[in-house]
């Protein structure tokens, strides 16, 4: 479903490059979740998927497709979630995903509209609030339904549990894995070890640009993961 | 349905608008001057007009009760010539503060048009005019950019943008919609201008407060300045979209448009207008007196029976008639005389004001052309030219009290060479006379408004300047739309 072959990235010529012929591939069902520090080239394999920056070389396939190529049709399979979601403040979190449902081609009924927002673990009292009053968590519930509402066959998560209490994060996890196993790919950039061994099929650790380990996340205990992980970054 | 995803965005946009309480303040506060505005324009429009009317059927009324008198006095005795405000006037009072609205035309002397409100200076004035154009022209696009600074930045800032652009929306869409969300939150304020500038003018025209009527003419002028101020608008829409577009952050935007607006309305109108009179400079007003001076003297001097010109014409009508003194012409000779001079002063006269035209032209063509650096200018001269109250309209109304300034003094010549004696009254006799029947041979002056065939004519590089702002963002967009990223 998601596949990066060679992907390459080098934002200014002569400096090494920020991604370095990423070799990937994440198949409908499976979370993988990509490990590694500030600037390891996580974000950048993200923005690559969304067709937000051009490769330098190498390609970034979605459902086969070349994201350079079909930027527009790509969307249509994917669903994407940055970091914070923040949405427009000044309208309510049924009507922010009524909004970008219907930007992705989708008109649902209000009662659609708020069984998704439900669906996303956001409780009924807050539809119909103003998303400037919301937390975090609460607005990162809104860009799920928002996600859940595009029926996406690809899910592009970039750090989306930072900043969440566990309980939230927690939440979370079992959203990710319900999508999972109704056949969605998912690929999330994270920094919590943790979580990425509760929920990954698979787990990259990256570094500099590179690709340094990729493991299957049911052999390893989280300790070891951490140990594994100190070790190649 | 056509559009729908930038209907969508739109709509957003109109929404965020509409759910700040600043914003709303700003609305009322500019709601509020329109009022005021549109009140001043009324008020003033129907003051002036029915001054001048007045003051106009007064001047005609005592012209017609002087009594029996010489010709030549009754051509120093003068007459008045008004202009009448242009309905239009009421949207955008243009020039005419600053320039009359009266002229006292007399024989051998080409007043200049006198009483300008300015030279009146009372508190309105000073205050400072607000007329619903200056709202328009100035305030409106301020606003815009309020509203509009952050449609694209904003998003990019927040991240909005990238959950965006992941829904599958194309920076065309995106564009668009913001500019159309920004038209529409515009046209709120611009819709009740329109209706309320059409009722006036209607309501100046249906109940003949003007004198005039609803005619085609001045139905495609009201339509084409309704037309160009939302053209203009709408381009200040699509610059705030496409400079939040670029900008990395809603305070970059912000500080850019804000730059963008003090250059585009005060400092490059004002930097065209001095560079303009600095590259073609125009003589003084006393320079110009003068020099018209100096060349009517050199084709003679009228009241100098030794002046060479006269002398010669003085022989040449003796030894047609064959007679051996001018009293002895069969036609008052000193009428003739006048009637020459009044000719060649009028001659000299049209000949330097056409240079001193010429030379305005030339400084009004130099900031006209600067309309394609700045859309601000092309909306301001030809507001002022479709309202009839810039200076195209002035100069027609100061040629035609002239054109009526002569065609009245050579009326009188001609009385006078037809009817007053040519022999000196004696010391005991009846000075000269005519009956006062004859004042009325003399029409009234009536100013005749251009047609907005001569609006086209002045107004061509406004008018292009528009074509060109309006291709030119098209492809400044149509650019970005590779170029941008949501990054």
């Amino acid at each position: 479903m998601l596949q990066a072959i060679e992907l390459t990235k080098q934002y200014v010529p002569g400096q090494p490059p920020s991604l370095d012929a990423l070799n990937l591939t994440v198949q409908p069902g499976e979370i993988y979740c990509l490990l590694g520090q500030n600037g390891a080239g996580k974000t950048t394999t993200i923005n690559l998927f969304l067709g937000f920056l051009p490769p330098t070389s190498g390609q970034a396939l979605i459902n086969g497709l070349n994201v350079a190529e079909y930027p527009q049709e790509t969307k249509k399979f994917l669903a994407y979630l940055p970091e914070t979601v923040m949405l427009y403040p000044n309208l309510t979190g049924l009507e922010n995903l009524d909004f970008f449902a219907q930007l992705a081609g989708f008109r649902h009924t209000p009662d659609e509209l708020h069984s998704l927002l439900s669906r996303a673990g956001l409780q009924t009292e807050a539809h119909g609030k103003r998303v400037g009053t919301y937390s975090k968590g609460m607005r990162q519930k809104v860009g799920i339904a928002i996600a859940l509402a595009k029926q996406a066959k690809a899910l592009l998560l970039d750090e989306p549990t930072s900043g969440l209490d566990p309980k939230a994060s927690n939440e979370f996890s079992e959203i990710l894995t319900g999508l999972a196993q109704s056949g969605t790919a998912i690929l999330m950039a994270t920094h919590d070890i943790f979580r990425a061994r509760e929920v990954g099929t698979r787990i990259g650790i990256m570094r500099a640009g590179h690709l340094v380990e990729s493991l299957s996340a049911s052999d390893l205990t989280a300790n070891e993961l951490e140990a594994i992980y100190l070790q190649t970054v | 349905m056509a559009l729908r995803i930038e209907r969508l965005i739109a709509r957003q946009v109109w929404a965020t608008a509409f759910k700040n309480r600043a914003f709303f303040g700003v609305l009322m506060g500019i709601g509020f001057l329109l009022v005021y505005a549109a009140v001043t324009g009324w008020v003033s429009f129907r003051q002036q007009n029915a001054m001048g009317r007045q003051y106009q059927q007064q001047a005609r009324q005592e012209w017609l009760n002087n009594p029996d008198k010489h010709p030549h006095r009754m051509a120093h005795y003068g007459h008045f010539a008004f202009r009448p405000k242009a309905p239009l006037s009421v949207f955008d009072f243009g020039m005419e503060s600053f320039l009359g609205n009266t002229v006292f035309l007399e024989a051998h002397k080409q007043n200049s048009v006198n009483f300008s409100e300015a030279g009146f200076s009372t508190g309105l004035l000073r205050f400072g005019e607000i007329s619903l154009s200056m709202v328009l022209q100035l305030l409106l696009p301020l606003l815009l950019f309020f509203v509009g600074f952050g449609t694209v930045a904003s998003d990019r800032e927040t991240g909005t943008l990238k959950l965006l652009l992941s829904q599958g929306v194309s920076w065309q869409q995106l564009l668009v919609g913001k500019s159309l969300g920004l038209i529409a939150v515009m046209l709120i304020l611009y819709g009740p201008v329109m209706l309320a500038t059409g009722l006036l003018w209607f309501g100046l025209l249906w109940f003949g407060l003007q004198g005039g009527a609803v005619n085609a003419d001045q139905t495609l002028r009201l339509l084409l300045l309704l037309g160009s101020y939302f053209l203009y608008l709408s381009l200040f829409c699509v610059i705030a979209v496409l400079v939040s577009a670029r900008c990395r952050t809603a305070k970059t935007a912000l500080v850019s448009l804000i730059g963008l607006w003090l250059m585009l309305t005060l400092v490059l109108p004002r930097a065209s207008q001095a560079l303009g009179s600095y590259l073609y400079p125009a003589p003084s007003k006393a320079k110009f007196l003068a020099d018209i001076q100096a060349d009517v003297l050199k084709e003679g001097d009228s009241h100098n029976p030794n002046d060479p010109h006269y002398k010669e014409l003085k022989d040449s009508l003796l030894t047609a008639y064959g007679v051996d003194s001018v009293q002895k012409l069969p036609f008052n000779y000193s009428g003739f005389v006048m009637a020459e001079g009044e000719k060649i002063s009028a001659q000299l006269y049209n000949d330097h004001f056409q240079r001193l035209l010429a030379i305005y032209d030339q400084q009004n063509r130099f900031s006209k052309t600067l309309a394609f650096v700045n859309p601000y200018l092309a909306i301001r001269n030809l507001s002022m030219a479709l309202s009839g109250t810039d200076f195209a309209s002035y100069v027609d109304f100061q040629q035609q009290a002239e054109q009526y300034r002569y065609d009245m003094a050579q009326k009188l010549n001609e009385l006078q060479i037809e009817l007053i004696s040519n022999q000196k009254p004696g010391p005991t006799d009846k000075p000269h006379q005519i009956g006062k029947n004859h004042w009325q041979e003399i029409p009234d002056f009536t100013y005749q408004s251009p047609g907005v065939a001569s609006v086209f004519r002045h107004e061509t590089i406004s008018l292009l300047a528009f074509i060109f702002w309006s291709g030119l963002l098209w492809v400044v967009a149509w650019r970005l739309t590779k170029t941008l990223t949501a990054l």
